[in-house]
This record gives structure tokens, sequence and C-alpha cells, in this order.
């Protein structure tokens, strides 16, 4: 079965992109590109890498995109969230970086933005910037365990592919379980539920990715670049 | 001391009066209510203003949020054209007759209520749409609860009753993060998170009954053993299915309510929550 | 020499559904004819327009209409099943061949069909008899359905309410109705059984526009309530624009076009 590759948090950086995509050339078996959001931010001119994401250039994986928080910000500013402006970023940061990312985006691209999806289901994986619960939701290995098992829940996926804490970690749902006892009009019943074996992936941001094979459920952490001298920390 | 939960009224006059009657019979002082004061039933001004003189402690429903803020339940929160279309109808029937006054009162309504470690909303601390079903996953369930910050959750909106207790929950995990993250080991590391006790109390529903038969649904929560007491009160479902009719509601709203049938169907997706 | 047999019987006592048993059991051609019926005192023959012929030839392809004129005068296949349905609240006074109602007499000749055989439920063993009631007055309502289409939740919702009394008292429903995505059900419910029988249609129109074939809705019973249906109707059947939007999805899907969007 093939591979994918994900990615995320580029923020406008063509080079981290191309060093990427450099990097899949010589991976064998990748089939599919996914871009897990923040393509964009307010530090660099975005237009580029926003060009080359729409118009691959030949022999490279054409990337499936998503958007992400840095995204839906740009989209809430410019109007395409309803009442919702860049509030976030705006409480964050402040305004200097809400004119920053205005300035960091041609507005000749809104529309391919405002097209990008919130997710993508692959088999028994979500893959999302954040979480089932929002693109701002940030997982990471220290998150509660009961929330993580939440997200996934929401869902109903194995696993959850999530980009917005820029870490690279597999987190395993291994075991436990709970009591419930319901008392209704009609009686009371009582369960035991298990734990379901889940995962949460943290894929890594900017020139940190990640290559997951759906058949064997192996994982790689990579940073684009160093390919040649570093030893794929697979994790079967 | 005893005190009593009601929810979903959704403006049947009559079931409310039966049940404040049945709580006074009880001698029972303390009330809450978790919403949904208006929609679909005949009585909305009247159901508010009972609400209002009784002076109890209420949370906002998603009624009574979209009357005052125009209809924003998403489309996927009906099951059915037809259900949305109902749903539709009786909206802009009881926008049209809710008093100023009434309309200013349900927009006052906080979001939710505390009363020590007990919280009180009516759908989930989440949000006023999300159904909290006694079946639903039981650690999705617990999670509800504990992320708010409380030990017993008082929720409304499935307009079915019920007390549900999650206890000895334990999740485990196995990290493993690439080296040079901050803390980062290579080799996993094993976790077990402990859960609390947490119960979800379900208030059931006043107006609008989905249980089964036509009877008014309501809890008492004994605060002094921590026992909850669902309650079943039969009420005059004639006189409020008149008052449909003759308030120019379809017929098929008393037909449905006689029969014990909600008047529009639950949505499939009972876990949807809707993001606007 | 293969037998030309009528059978009679009142509303939902079980008529197409032992005429479909006898077409499956039969090695051989087959032909159908469904008379009008007649009424009696206090009692609507519903028009079925088509129901049960459309729903048995969907089932048995190659069933021969027999109330087709050309037909009629063509020379009959040999060892054709010829089935006369016949819609009759009341037993006949005589037994047998004797007890055909005369009315159905020019009908049947102008066809040139001649039974040898006429069986009633109620009165004759050999059909089953647990959903053969009396009716001492019947209402019927008949709603030509043709080119609407569902919103299918919908549906569940309508038949729910329409067995279940909210339009007046319903002894029989049947329908045939369309689904978005090319699919019809017949719907079939009769006051003696339980729950409601929804079959797939085998034939399908692809999901593009508003089917042409026949749909129709017929219901008898007491006390029905027209004008309600038409404002439930109203409000389950899909404009131009939402079938158009649920049909542009449901082609979208056949073709899945890689990734698949969440949420």
């Amino acid at each position: 079965m093939a591979r994918w590759a994900l990615i995320s948090g580029l923020r406008g950086d063509l080079e981290a992109y191309e060093a990427i995509q450099a990097d899949l050339r010589h991976t064998r078996r990748v089939d599919t590109l996914f871009v897990l959001g923040d393509v964009i931010g307010p530090e660099r001119e975005c237009n580029a890498l926003l060009n080359r994401l729409q118009q691959p250039r030949r022999g490279e994986l054409e990337p499936q995109c998503l958007y992400g928080w840095w995204e839906d910000q740009l989209l809430a500013e410019r109007g395409y969230r309803g009442e919702r402006r860049a509030d976030a970023l705006r409480l964050s940061q402040g305004e200097a970086a809400v004119d920053a990312l205005l300035q960091a985006v041609d507005p000749a691209h809104m529309g391919w933005l405002a097209a990008l999806q919130f997710g993508f289901i692959e088999l028994d994986c979500a893959l999302l910037h954040g979480s089932s619960a929002a693109v701002d939701d940030s997982l990471e290995p220290a998150s509660s365990p009961l929330l993580l098992l939440d997200r996934l829940t929401r869902m109903d996926v194995n696993r959850l592919f999530t980009a917005r804490s820029g870490r690279q970690f597999r987190l395993e749902l291994s075991g436990g379980g709970i009591q419930s006892q319901v008392q209704d009009l009609e009686g009371q019943r009582h369960q035991q539920q298990g734990v379901p074996p889940r995962q949460v992936i943290g894929i890594g941001a900017g020139v940190h990715y990640t290559i997951y094979d759906p058949g064997s459920d192996r994982l790689d952490f990579l940073a684009a670049g160093s390919r040649p001298q570093q030893r794929a920390r697979g994790f079967a | 001391m005893a005190h009593a939960v009601i929810s979903c009224l959704h403006a049947n006059l009559a079931a409310l009066e039966a049940v404040l009657a049945d709580i006074d019979q009880q001698g029972i002082d303390t009330i809450t209510c978790l919403g949904d004061l208006v929609g679909y039933g005949p009585q909305p001004n009247e159901v508010v203003n009972l609400v209002r003189e009784r002076q109890i402690p209420t949370c906002q429903g998603c009624w009574d949020e979209d009357i005052i803020e125009g209809l924003n339940a998403c489309d996927c929160s009906y099951p059915s054209q037809l259900a949305e279309r109902r749903g539709q109808l009786a909206h802009q029937w009881t926008a049209d007759q809710l008093s100023e006054e009434n309309r200013a009162f349900l927009a006052s309504l906080p979001m939710s209520l505390w009363r020590d470690r007990q919280l009180f909303v009516h759908g989930s601390p989440n949000s006023q749409h999300e159904y909290l079903l006694p079946d639903m996953d039981a650690f999705a369930a617990l999670e509800r609860v504990e992320s708010a910050g409380a030990e017993t959750l008082f929720c409304g909106h499935t307009h079915r009753p019920y007390v549900r207790e999650l206890r000895d929950g334990s999740i485990r995990v196995r990290v493993r993060q690439t080296p040079g993250e901050p803390a980062g080991v290579a080799e996993a590391e094993d976790r077990e998170l402990r859960l609390p006790l947490r119960r979800i109390i379900n208030a059931g529903s006043v107006g609008e009954p989905r249980h089964g038969n036509t009877h008014a649904t309501y809890v008492i929560h004994h605060e002094d053993t921590n026992a909850v007491e669902i309650r079943e009160v039969p009420y005059d479902v004639e006189r409020t299915c008149r008052a449909i009719v003759d308030a120019g509601l379809p017929p098929i709203f008393a037909w449905r309510l006689r029969h014990g049938f909600e008047y529009a169907e639950r949505a499939d997706d009972a876990s949807h929550v809707c993001e606007r | 020499m293969s037998p030309t047999l009528l059978i009679s019987g009142p509303p939902g006592c079980g008529k197409t559904s032992w005429i479909l048993n006898r077409i499956r059991n039969h090695r051989g051609p087959c032909g159908f004819l469904r008379l009008v019926g007649y009424p009696d005192e206090g009692l609507l023959q519903a028009r079925d327009g088509g129901i049960d012929l459309a729903w048995l030839q969907d089932q048995c392809p190659g069933l021969l209409d027999l109330a087709d004129p050309d037909q009629a005068l063509a020379p009959r296949p040999a060892n054709l099943l010829a089935l006369i349905e016949l819609p009759q609240f009341q037993p006949p006074a005589d037994s047998g061949l004797a007890g055909l109602d005369r009315r159905a007499i020019p009908q049947l000749e102008a066809l040139h069909l001649s039974p040898d055989e006429h069986l009633h439920f109620g009165r004759d063993d050999l059909l089953p008899r647990q959903d053969t009631l009396d009716f001492n007055s019947l209402q019927a309502l008949e709603r030509n359905l043709a080119g609407s289409v569902w919103d299918p939740a919908s549906l569940s919702s309508f038949w729910f309410e329409l067995v279940n009394g909210a339009y007046g008292d319903v002894y029989r429903a049947k329908a045939l109705m369309n689904l978005p995505d090319g699919r019809a059900f017949f719907c079939n419910w009769m006051v003696s059984r339980e729950g409601s029988q929804f079959l797939p249609l085998q034939t399908t129109a692809s999901p593009d526009g508003r089917p042409q074939r026949l749909s129709r809705l017929v219901v008898q019973g007491k006390d029905l309530d027209p004008a309600a249906i038409e404002v439930t109707l109203a409000d389950c059947l899909l404009s131009d624009a939402l079938l158009e939007l649920e049909q542009a999805r449901l082609r979208q899907q056949e073709a899945p076009s890689h990734p698949s969007p969440a949420a």
C-alpha cells in the first residue's frame, strides 16, 4: 500500500516546501502529500508558496491541503467567517500581526483558501490541523488522555493526525476502562467500557514532517534536508 | 435539602403548572430550570411569565437563543426536511407571539449556572445544541463533565430523563516522540490517568416528552443523601392540544403531543455540534 | 391449457401479494389485470392508478398487461397464467364463477378474458384470510405523485404519522414513492398487520432529475383529512433546487475523488 507524507506549518516558507518535495522524490512509495494547514503566516510574503501549491511543478506530488489556524484567521479577517474577525490573533499578537498577515497574502488567493476543507477522512484516520473540536485545538503528548480520547471518539476514527502543536509524536491509548451506570424510567443498566486502542499522531511543522504507511502502521518522523545524514526514526 | 430541576418547558402551560404543583406539594422551594421555555407549544408568554413570577433560576436553551438571535440552528440539527419546515414554522409563530419584555428576559439568561460543583446547562457544557444521550460513549460523557470542572452535570435537551454515574475510570497511554523535543525521549513513556467519579443528571422534559408516554418529567436531587428521583407527572394534555389548535399552530403538533411523540425528531447524529 | 383466475377481496386482504406468489411459482408466461371494482353502499373503491401493475411488472419482468387492448386481440402464448384482481368489499352471494360481479363481465369480454375460476378472500379456503376484514364504511383518497421525489427521512416521518392515525383512521395505505438516489419503494400498510412493508423496486432511475415512472399514494379509511396530508406533503417533497443539490452530491459520491473531505 502506498504511503502518505504529512506536512504543516510552512507559513509561507517555499524553501522548506521545496526541501520536502526534494526529499519525497527520493522516498519510495509515497503517493499522497497531505498539507494540514498553516501554509500562510505573517512572517513572510506567502504568495510564491501559494502559487506553487496551486500549480505544482512537474514531478512534484500534488498537495492535498486543509486550512489551518492561520488561514482561519485570515479568512475571518477578510469576512469569510460571518461576523467573526481575526480576534484570536489580535488578542494574542496584536494589531501589527493582523496587518502583517493581510500583507503577506495577495487577495487573489482568497478564493482558493476559502475552498479548503476542515479535515480529511482517509481509511480509519482523521487528518486535521487541530482536532475534531476546533482548528485551534492543540493536542500534545502531555494533553489529558481523556480529552484525546474524546477527540478520537468525535470523529469515530482509530487515528487522528494533528499539526497544531507543531510537535512530532505518537500517543497510543494502551489500556484502561470505565464503569457506567444509567438509571432511567426503564430501569437500571450497568456497562463496562474499555479504552479502544486508538492513536493521536503529531506530524510536526515546517521542515519537520511525517511519513505514514497505512499498510504496516509504520510512522517515520523526518526533517527535510537532513535526510542523507539522518537515520529515519521509525516507530513500527 | 431537596432541589428540583426542570427543563424543556416548550410553551406548555398545563404541563408546567402540573409540575410546579407536584414540586410544591413536596415542600421543595429550590428549583432550577435548564431552558427551552418556548418553542412548538402554544403558550410562550404564559410559560415565561410563570417562570419569572416564581423567580426560578434558569439557563438559556437552544430555542430561547434562537428566538432572540434569529434562527440559528444549523440545517444539520434537523433530521428531515419535514422536521425543519415545522421547526421554522414554530419558530416564526413563537417569535411573533413573544412580548418584548419576555424576549428581553430570554436574552438575559446565562448559558450555565453553578451551585458549588454542580453545573447546570441546557445541552452540554460545549453547546446548547449538543445532546448528551444516556448511552453515549462513557469517556466522552465524562469528558464533558470533567473539562467543565464540575462534579455533577445537570442537563436537558434530550427530553429523556436519566441519571448516569461514571466511576472507576482510567486511561493508559504510551507516548513516543522524536528526540530533541522539549522533555522528549526516544524511548516510549507510559502514563496512566485515573478518572474521578462524575454524574450526569438529565431532567427530561416538562412540555414535550420523548420517553414513550405523555407525562411531564423532571428530577429531584436530594442533596443530603445525593439520591436522584425521576418524577413523572400526568397533566391535562388535551388542554394544551386545544390551545395548539386554537392558536393556529399545525394540528399535527397536537396529534404528536397527544400520542407522546416529540414535535420534531431529534437529529440522527446526536453528537453533532453546530460550528456556527 | 392454463387457467384464467379471478380473485376478489376487500382492501388490504393480500390480493397482490398472493398474485405475486403465484406468478413466481408459475413456469411460463403470466398476465395480470386489475379491475377497478365497484362501490358498495358507503364504501368507496380507491383508484389504484396502476400501482399494483407497476409493482408486479418491476418484480416480474415480462409480465403481460392484460388491460392492453393490443394484447387482448393478439394470440395468447401457450401456458399463459392469467391473473385478474377485483377489489370487492362484500363476499359474493353465490359460490364459484356464479358469484362473479355481473358488472365486471363486459370489461372482461372486451379484453377476451373468460375466468375459469373465481376465488374470494374470506370465502374460499384456498386463499389466506388473516388480513380479510369486514368493512362497513370506507373513504378513499388518492394522490398522484408523478415526478415527486421525497426527502427520505421526511417520507419515514410522514408514513409513520399516516399509518398511526394523524390524518384519520387509516385501514390501508399503499404507494410507490421516489427517492433522490433514483430508487423507488413500494410502501404497503394494512391495519391488521404489524409494521409497514417498504420494498425497493428493482428498476432504478439515474440520480438525475425527476423520474418519469408511476408514483402514487392510495389511502383507505375513515375521517381522512386530505388537506392536512397536502400540508405535510408540501413539507416533505423536494424542490427542484434541493433535488439537484442532493443528486449532485450523490453523483459526486459515485465517482469518488481523492481525498474525501471531512466535517
